[in-house]
């Protein structure tokens, strides 16, 4: 048997991370067919897969949200869980007259919370104050609801739009909304894809908010279970440090707006995102364009084209400061989070950036033990779930400090090889092995056909799918010269954000 | 606006309460579409095998989709297995971190580093699992590094100190609010206190202290590593842009000199003694409280396995369309999941557990909603429609995707050789699965549940639950 010190010479003089990516390195044979009412259809045939990776996905989330209704794109997710006419009701006739009176009762309900809020004239200004106060009205109207509800509940099939998923063998059975997008995910033989055309046809039209105020509930707990974790709250402060885009609009939502959400909004989230022209399905697995096309025109064909919902307009502003935090916590490790707001997917730099924080991690950690210093430095795009954006973000820099005594001198390395970034200290093979950690990343990605179908619905509601290639290649292409133009361009003071988390009790 | 928002809303009420949509949409219920039975065929094992001489067993599969390979070796023993405490941790520290015997940790992680490798050293009680994930470019020289880690890590004494020295401060607290677990989502932590419950004074929960380091000998642990690095108790995996010839030469060439043994005899673990229902609090001052109860599961004989996992399917059966999940989310809005998790293991008791988690105010209701779903499970007859859905997304759903790619196929493949011997349980599970009755399903519950013997972990804000 070779031994490791054979292993190591004949890999050295092989200079494996030397190596270019070829030509033909991320071909996606993507098969794209845009229906007369807009709707999108992108196949990657892979046939004797057996199986089929399906997605839907809109051009909508968090961004679209309205202040007071922070959370309301996700809620809306939930509800679109609750079924249909014809899935989930045990007789839609008697079934539909109650949830019209529960509609019915709701804006009365909105009224008269709307009438006692002008009454009082007192604004929910504080993170706990929300117009607790009640009339008879109210708590009448509140009861009714109540009563309504449970009547509908008897009629109720639960769990209608996972459930023949489940018996004719879809896995994966997934939901995610975020700052841009919703997408409903399965995997399922590929001969029955014909049921993820049905469900999620009829889920696009069709959907029944039933149960609205149960549901509203789960959000709260998913709340909860982010803000049990320590970071969270610090995260959030960094987030609207930054900006204004983002940055700001957290998929979760806040507490405060959970009991504000109304049926009424809901519906008009719905009406104006959940149109043709603004819905990308992507199939991966046994399946070919050819076959696809008639069986998505049985299913979705009928549906007109809508007016184009609009998009964000997501423009930062010019920074023209420097922004500072202190966090004083005894619970969270000391750390300092240093941010620059960067572009998003579709602006030139934005697949170079990612070269860059591959390249500067192992740089930073190394000038760090060099220094004596305690500690890991981790660098990413992240904002909540999300790393990429079709809107501006930011690039963190997080260190996390052994000893808080070191958190001054922790920043300030950070900041003085940030600004000393040059051609001499950003090695040739340092860029091409980040190059190769980030291509070897893709192959991961593309080998897993979920998250390849991920990738490109993302891209696409991003900026396009085409630009998933130009992208990956211009990754690709990235010198250590474009990496020390990018620090001069973007690591400047204006334009930073700089968290520290010391510790010492908070004060309230 | 408020007008045009009305108009809006009218129209859709009016759309979606009368039904009144489009007549060319075609809404026929999932059940009447006529989808296609299942043709599924699970791959032949034959097709991936490769037996040497040695006893070794490995399974090939080629999947030149992407440039990446990767390399697993499956080995039956675990953190239970060490005859000297200690010596399974020594041994996973030195898979993990040192590399091979006749190289640094320095250069080891260079290595890794430089093939952009995914490397994964997983120990469970029983078995554990090494993973080696590289681009085909770097397949000359990930071949031999990942056979000279399996048979030769670099162990030394130094490492053994290294634990002695650490283990005599750590220690999860939870008791109170200065644990790491409890702090970044206690589930973990409760279910880590329902094991320590369920395990106390078995070897399953048997952890090593800083005494036990103290004690261990570096020939303890190349004892523990020589003793089950050996080819009859191991599988080899391999899978992606490979030639099958090639690596069917390479695995001969690194692993073919292992001398020939068997897999040492499994150690006799004893079985649990049951104890009546009892409930364990660790108060916690957080918005959520996370409740974790169940037992241990004995093995679990092949006959009933099928029913079993369709009964904990409709019961619990994941995030998903399950009994519980109605009863507490769906209905309720009590909490995100309530989840029921069967864990069988190789050769000792495992546990079924039920989890969930919650505002603290819902808690009870929901430990009663979720009971009262066992009781029921014990007491009726599931419907034909629980069946149907159970069976096929068993049978349709989770199999399949055992495997659904030459990694996953040969994957399962290595470890059911490893476990079993043969691949009699995957060959015959789609059949098992669909004779399972209402009747089955009922006595699993009855055999498998014991609802006055539940160990109740509670982290958060007290609350008497069993009453």
């Amino acid at each position: 048997m070779r031994t490791l010190r054979n292993i190591v010479v004949g890999f050295c003089l092989m200079a494996p991370v030397l190596v270019v990516a070829q030509d033909d390195t991320y071909d996606l044979p993507i098969k794209e067919h845009v229906f007369e009412n807009g709707l999108r259809l992108l196949v990657i045939e892979r046939p004797g897969n057996n199986r089929v990776v399906s997605k839907i996905f809109t051009d909508m989330g968090a961004l679209n949200e309205t202040p007071g209704q922070y959370g309301s794109a996700h809620f809306l997710e939930h509800l679109m869980f609750k079924g249909t006419p014809t899935l989930g009701s045990e007789d839609w006739e008697r079934e539909s007259q109650i949830q019209s009176e529960i509609q019915a009762t709701e804006n009365a309900l909105e009224e008269a919370l709307n009438r006692a809020r002008n009454e009082l004239r007192e604004r929910g200004v504080f993170h706990d104050y929300q117009h607790a106060e009640s009339t008879p009205e109210i708590d009448a109207l509140r009861s009714r609801i109540s009563a309504l509800n449970a009547q509908a509940l008897e009629l109720n099939n639960e769990g209608p739009m996972k459930k023949w998923y489940q018996a004719f063998g879809g896995t994966r059975l997934t939901a995610t909304t975020e700052q841009e997008y919703m997408k409903f995910d399965l995997d399922l033989p590929a001969d029955r894809v014909d049921l993820f055309l049905r469900v999620e046809a009829d889920r696009m039209e069709n959907s029944v908010f039933r149960n609205f105020d149960a549901e509203r509930m789960i959000l709260v707990e998913q709340r909860l279970g982010d803000l049990n974790r320590n970071e969270t709250s610090f995260r959030e402060a960094m987030n609207s440090l930054v900006g204004r885009v983002s940055m700001v609009y957290v998929p979760e939502g806040y507490a405060n707006d959970f009991g504000q959400y109304t049926r009424r909004y809901q519906e008009e989230l719905y009406r104006t995102y959940f149109v043709p022209n603004n819905t990308t399905l992507i199939f991966i697995g046994d399946v070919t364009l050819d076959d696809m096309i008639p069986r998505v025109e049985r299913y979705f064909g009928h549906m007109e084209r809508r007016p184009e919902p609009a998009r964000y307009q997501a423009r930062e502003p010019l920074p023209s400061a420097e922004k500072r935090l202190t966090w004083r916590s005894d619970t969270l490790s000391p750390r300092i989070d240093i941010r620059y707001q960067i572009p998003g997917v579709g602006h030139p730099d934005r697949p170079q950036i990612e070269v860059l924080a591959a390249v500067l991690e192992p740089y930073l950690q190394e000038a760090m033990t060099d220094a004596q210093i305690a500690g890991t430095v981790t660098i990413n795009t992240r904002v909540v779930h999300t790393s990429r954006f079709g809107v501006p973000a930011s690039l963190n820099f997080e260190l996390i400090v052994g000893n808080a005594d070191q958190l001054d001198a922790a920043e300030a390395l950070i900041l003085g090889e940030l600004a000393a970034l040059s051609v001499d200290s950003v090695k040739a093979e340092d860029v091409a092995l980040a190059r190769k950690m980030l291509r070897t990343e893709w192959y991961r990605i593309a080998a897993d056909p979920n998250a390849l179908a991920f990738e490109i619905g993302h891209f696409q509601v991003m900026d396009n799918w085409r630009a998933l290639r130009p992208y990956l290649l211009a990754r690709d292409r990235t010198t250590a010269d474009d990496i020390v133009r990018l620090g001069k361009t973007y690591f400047v003071a204006n334009n930073r954000s700089v968290g520290v988390v010391r510790p010492g009790e908070a004060g309230q | 606006m408020r007008n045009s928002d009305s108009s809006l809303f009218a129209i859709f009420l009016a759309a979606v309460l009368t039904w009144n949509v489009s007549f060319s949409q075609d809404l026929t219920h999932p059940l009447d579409m006529d989808l296609p039975s299942s043709n599924f065929q699970r791959p032949d094992p034959v097709d991936y095998l490769l037996a040497m001489d040695n006893g070794l067993v490995a399974y090939i599969a080629s999947a030149k989709q992407v440039p990446l390979v990767t390399l697993s070796a499956f080995i039956k023993a675990g953190k239970a297995s060490d005859a000297q405490q200690g010596a399974a941790e020594v041994l996973l520290d030195a898979l993990k971190n040192a590399g091979p015997s006749d190289s640094s940790p320095a250069e080891f992680k260079r290595l890794l580093r430089h093939m952009t490798a995914r490397y994964t050293v997983d120990m469970h009680d029983e078995w554990m699992e090494i993973s080696l994930n590289v681009p085909t470019e770097d397949l000359d020289a990930a071949l031999p590094l990942f056979a000279a880690v399996i048979q030769s890590p670099a162990l030394s004494s130094e490492s053994i100190d290294k634990f002695a020295s650490n283990r005599g401060s750590s220690g999860s607290d939870l008791g109170g609010e200065s644990g790491p677990a409890l702090y970044e989502g206690s589930l973990g932590a409760a279910v880590d206190k329902f094991y320590e419950v369920l395990y106390d004074g078995h070897p399953f929960g048997s952890k090593p202290t800083a005494e036990d380091f103290a004690k261990l000998e570096l020939e303890d642990v190349r004892k523990f590593h020589s003793d089950y690095f050996v080819p009859g108790n191991m599988t080899l995996a391999v899978a992606g842009d490979i030639d099958y010839r090639s690596i069917e030469t390479a695995l001969s060439d690194l692993f073919g000199e292992m001398e020939f043994r068997d897999s040492p005899a499994p150690a006799n673990v004893p079985g649990i003694r049951r104890a009546n229902s009892r409930q364990h609090t660790l108060p916690a001052k957080k918005l959520q409280s996370w409740l974790v109860f169940g037992h241990d599961l004995p093995r679990v004989p092949v006959d009933d396995q099928a029913a079993l996992e369709v009964m904990n399917y409709i019961l619990a059966g994941g995030h998903l369309y399950t009994r519980m999940t109605v009863e507490t989310r769906y209905k309720y809005g009590y909490t995100n999941d309530a989840s029921g998790f069967l864990e069988d293991r190789w050769f000792g008791p495992g546990s079924y557990t039920f989890r969930s988690y919650s505002r603290p105010e819902v808690i009870k209701p929901i430990y009663d909603n979720m009971m009262n779903e066992i009781y029921r499970i014990r007491r009726e007859l599931v419907s034909d429609e629980d069946l149907f859905i159970a069976k096929g997304a068993l049978t349709d759903g989770t199999f399949q995707l055992q495997y659904l790619d030459g990694y996953s196929t040969v994957r399962n493949f290595a470890i059911e050789r490893l476990r079993y011997g043969n691949h009699t349980r995957s060959s015959t599970y789609i059949e098992r699965i669909r004779s399972v009755t209402a009747e089955d399903v009922r006595d699993a519950a009855n055999k498998y549940i014991e609802p006055d013997q539940m160990q109740v972990i509670l982290v958060g804000e007290p609350v008497e639950l069993l009453n």
